[in-house]
């Protein structure tokens, strides 16, 4: 289903060696970080093109993605990005506490869609999309689109808004924009959404979750995405490390990891095939 | 009326609004965008022309910037003329006494401009510079307005600072203030009225105009 992993702008030999040998990025966080009374102590890689952090609420998954976007200076840790063997990249340290080493920010292309939609007040809903794509520099003309092709906008569906101000979207607006700048930035290594889909409706999640999942990985960019929504993980097929207390509990596939999650869910749901009187919950 | 006066009092709030805001905007800034006991030693010297008398930053000024001192010295021998009783030497007067009028609206200012803001920019790739100049400046713009009104108007309306370092030298360092002054002292109170009711007038419309154009946002923004 996934088409050979092709970086932007390739020469046909490198072309014909990323379709030889489809590496993807890998990353692998290694953090200790204390923040209040949680203890944050996590190791883990990812590997595949969508992740998912799983996990309650204070678990310190906005934590992590902020140590990994470059947002916060952890007490310790390593944060390593191995990209594709075309764009000729040696494993790049972003954070090493040992070595000293601390990419800010700005230099990690790591980019980073908050929980809470944080839209720049006093551009238009363009310009916005437009702020991590400055090289292509005609800014009357379109952002390209998730896999390199114009149509951002029509993706997540903004068409109709794209001269607005922030303040006169809806709430379900505001976070699709904020989710399509992270996306329509150029030259991302990694792409960490923090419950991008929270807030929006289930059926445009449903049409715009596959979208994102086939695009970027056709692009060959990564995401981490934060949820506590099991429906949400499993429309994914995704990798899963589930965390509690600042720990990684487990890691691999959905179906694997949130087994029990689901079986506890459609027994809530009363779905017959489930064992609900198992769970408990006579329906 | 003394046009000459007038012509050298608005020369004179121009050139120190201009200078300041070039120092103001990154000392702002910085002092903004964080703590600790460096940006609070900035703040209170920052503030000081606010209590001090004027008459007090006149006198260090016109002593530091006269033969007495060294960097007085090297002014003097790069210049070929001292900076006191002359119109550069008011500019470095006003730009001193008018400092915190540029810098304390301008803290409120960067203050204001949500962190997460600069943060998101940060990851898109904005460089601080860049996030500086496309999301603080815009969002921090009413600040700069004000930061400029007001510097303009304090510089129009100094009278110790100007007295003290320029002396009172028609066409070079006599400012309107002082033209005031003068006539007073002359008894010429038909000329002394005239020239305080322009001062006052100039004053009123300025502060007017901030604050209709602040109501005016605030209106744009419940829109």
């Amino acid at each position: 289903m996934r088409g050979p992993c092709l970086p932007e702008n390739l020469q046909s030999e490198q072309l014909a060696a990323a379709a030889a040998q489809p590496v993807e990025t890998h990353v692998s966080v290694q953090l200790r970080h204390r923040i209040g009374t949680l203890e944050i102590d996590v190791d883990f890689k990812l590997t595949r093109p969508w992740t998912i952090l799983f996990g309650p609420s204070g678990s310190g998954k906005t934590t992590i993605l902020r140590a990994i976007a470059g947002l916060l200076r952890p007490d310790q840790g390593r944060i390593v990005v191995t990209m594709p063997i075309p764009m000729h990249e040696q494993p790049l340290a972003l954070v090493d506490t040992d070595a000293g080493v601390f990419v800010p920010a700005h230099q990690r292309r790591i980019r980073l869609a908050p929980q809470q939609p944080c839209l720049f007040p006093h551009m238009k809903v363009l310009e916005n999309i437009w702020y991590g794509a400055p090289i292509a520099l005609n800014r009357h003309s379109e952002p390209r689109g998730i896999d390199g092709m114009p149509g951002v906008l029509e993706d997540f569906d903004l068409a109709h808004a794209s001269g607005s101000l922030p303040h006169r979207l809806s709430g379900g607006e505001a976070q699709r924009v904020n989710l399509a700048r992270a996306v329509a930035a150029t030259g991302s290594r990694l792409l960490l959404f923090d419950e991008p889909f929270t807030g929006m409706d289930a059926r445009r999640r449903d049409r715009l979750l596959p979208l994102l999942q086939e695009k970027l990985a056709k692009r060959c960019t990564p995401v981490l995405s934060v949820t506590h929504d099991v429906a949400e993980a499993f429309q994914l097929g995704a990798e899963v490390i589930e965390l509690a207390d600042g720990r990684v509990i487990d890691q691999g596939p959905v179906e694997v990891v949130l087994a029990e999650e689901r079986r506890r869910l459609l027994g809530q749901l009363g779905n017959p095939t489930s064992q609900n009187r198992d769970v408990g919950h006579p329906i | 009326m003394d046009t000459q006066a007038l012509w050298l009092t608005l020369r004179l709030a121009l050139s120190s609004t201009a200078v300041l805001l070039l120092i103001a905007l990154p000392v702002a800034w910085w002092i903004a965008s964080g703590t600790g006991a460096a940006r609070a030693l900035v703040q209170a010297v920052v503030a000081l022309p606010l209590v001090l008398p004027p008459t007090v930053l006149g006198f260090y000024l016109l002593v530091a910037l006269g033969p007495l001192t060294a960097p007085g010295r090297l002014i003097i021998r790069l210049l070929g003329h001292p900076l006191a009783f002359s119109f550069s030497g008011l500019v470095v007067g006003s730009v001193l006494y008018s400092l915190p009028f540029a810098v304390q609206p301008l803290v409120a200012g960067f203050r204001a401009v949500d962190a997460a803001l600069l943060e998101v920019a940060a990851t898109l790739g904005a460089s601080p510079l860049r996030a500086f100049r496309t999301i603080a400046l815009p969002l921090a713009k009413p600040s700069l307005v004000t930061a400029a009104v007001l510097t303009f108007t304090h510089t129009v309306g100094e009278f110790g600072v100007v007295l003290m370092i320029g002396g009172n030298i028609p066409g070079a360092t006599q400012t309107l203030s002082i033209v005031l002054y003068d006539q007073v002292q002359d008894f010429n109170y038909a000329a002394a009225n005239r020239t305080a009711a322009l001062l006052l007038a100039f004053s009123l419309v300025t502060l007017l105009l901030i604050y209709w154009r602040r109501s005016v946002d605030a209106r744009s923004l419940l829109a």
